[in-house]
């Protein structure tokens, strides 16, 4: 598979993190975003962070990776682009909207993926045409994007497979670590991952700061996790934690394995939401 | 299960059956006994073993050696015993059913078991994702690998304690 052109839609966190990998890959990257302040930001920002590197002695190809990289307007981008990856906001129907567009756009050859967290790949896929359908999918990386391996290489029901373990090679071949799954509630990590959450919030079950510092304590001295289940929270945001729970717990028809605790409700109830709040499960004065 | 004794106290180590472990603190009424309970929850032996000092959980325990340690008095020469021993105790108040790493690691286990169950990823997949996506040190199936059994007896545990379905195993955790 070639990957040498790729247009990534959305120059907010993610979609900046993304641009700025794929053009350390030698792709030649287009970034859009409706705001043109923002792109612009995204751009500097991109060029900052390779500036620091080059004077850290990381990066040696800078002015070839600027070069490589631009904002466009969405009516003049390439047409014969390898690969979209949409990184908007989290609508449902603003994406399917803007999937139609991309559709009717795009060359026959292009790959359409979807930077998704939260929505299923199958209902994007219903605002492409039939012939698209199998080079649509899902491409969901971790924050920061440059930094986080895992891209999860999400097939749709019509999702080519060859197309999927492809870019999965592809992927493998660059310095990411790839993980193929099905098109399912929360994909891998943010299912599997609700539980280092959900079981220390019963273990302590309610407020107890003292309880609170010697699980993360033990999760982190004894499991070797970085950080704590309580200090991630705090630093994710606990109504952002709140909300991918309660979304995981619902696609999965309210199943217990995934249900929220009672105190991370009362938190988000008292705006209490963490680092960005300056309260959460500690206090950040 | 294995036993190590010095002085008055005796540390059991291993992950045998309730009874069994039952077993061995009736047959040391005068010892002051330490124990590895991490598929049990520590509260109930404590309330019906006066001879029962302070419980650990070993099961995941790696080349890292800490383990979690509960003990009802501030115990120096348990701490001292186990360092010996080439263990780094980690101290702990909290005394919940699982202790609180391997409460919450077969919770990820059995979440990771569920995702298979529903062909959503492989093991190796899975495994990857969460080592690079949120930096977890392991996969899901590599800490329990060879530790199965353990992980659905404390499970089990969780389930009959709590009442809570959250804790139903995966029929793919055998």
């Amino acid at each position: 598979m070639n990957i040498s052109k790729v247009i990534v839609i959305g120059a907010g966190t993610m979609g900046s993190g993304i641009a700025q990998w794929f053009t350390q890959q030698n792709c030649k990257v287009e970034l859009v975003d409706n705001s043109q302040a923002q792109m612009e930001k995204a751009l500097k920002d991109i060029h900052s962070s390779w500036d620091k590197l080059a004077e850290k002695g990381k990066l040696s190809n800078v002015d070839e990776l600027k070069k490589n990289i631009k904002i466009s307007p969405m009516d003049q981008l390439s047409k014969d682009a390898d690969l979209v990856v949409e990184a908007i906001i989290e609508n449902l129907e603003i994406k399917k909207e803007l999937f139609k567009k991309l559709d009717a756009y795009f060359e026959s050859h292009t790959i359409l993926s979807s930077n998704t967290s939260s929505f299923p790949i199958a209902l994007m896929a219903e605002a492409v045409s039939d012939k698209r359908k199998p080079q649509f999918l899902g491409l969901h990386f971790f924050n920061p994007a440059t930094i986080m391996k895992l891209v999860e290489v999400i097939k749709g029901k019509d999702s080519s497979e060859k197309i999927c373990r492809d870019l999965y090679s592809w992927f493998d071949s660059k310095d990411k670590k790839p993980a193929l799954c099905k098109d399912s509630p929360g994909f891998i990590v943010n299912r599997v991952a609700r539980n280092f959450y959900g079981e220390p919030l019963r273990i302590v079950n309610e407020e107890d700061e003292t309880k609170i510092k010697e699980v993360d304590n033990i999760l982190k001295e004894v499991g070797g996790f970085k950080m704590g289940p309580f200090e991630l929270m705090d630093l994710i945001g606990i109504d952002v934690n709140y909300s991918v729970t309660c979304s995981v717990w619902e696609a999965y028809d309210k199943e217990p394995r995934f249900a929220p605790h009672k105190l991370q409700k009362q938190m988000v109830d008292e705006k209490r939401f963490g680092r960005k709040a300056k309260r959460g499960f500690y206090k950040y004065d | 299960m294995t036993n190590v004794s010095f002085d008055n106290f005796l540390i059991n180590f291993g992950f045998g059956s309730k009874a069994e472990k039952q077993e061995i603190l009736k047959a040391n009424p005068e010892k002051h006994v330490i124990m590895d309970l991490t598929c049990y929850d520590p509260q109930e032996f404590y309330d019906e073993y006066p001879q029962l000092k302070g419980t650990f959980a070993a099961l995941f325990c790696d080349e890292n050696k800490k383990i979690e340690l509960h003990c009802l008095k501030h115990e120096p020469e348990v701490i001292a015993k186990f360092k010996e021993l080439g263990y780094s105790p980690i101290e702990t108040t909290i005394v919940s059913c699982g202790f609180v790493f391997p409460r919450t690691i077969v919770q990820i286990i059995n979440e990771a078991h569920f995702a298979l169950e529903d062909d959503v990823a492989s093991k190796e997949d899975i495994n990857r994702a969460m080592k690079f996506g949120v930096n977890y040190p392991k996969g899901p199936f590599e800490w329990s690998e060879g530790k199965e059994l353990y992980v659905k007896t404390l499970l089990n545990e969780l389930l009959q304690k709590t009442g809570d379905k959250r804790y139903v195993p995966s029929k793919l955790i055998k």
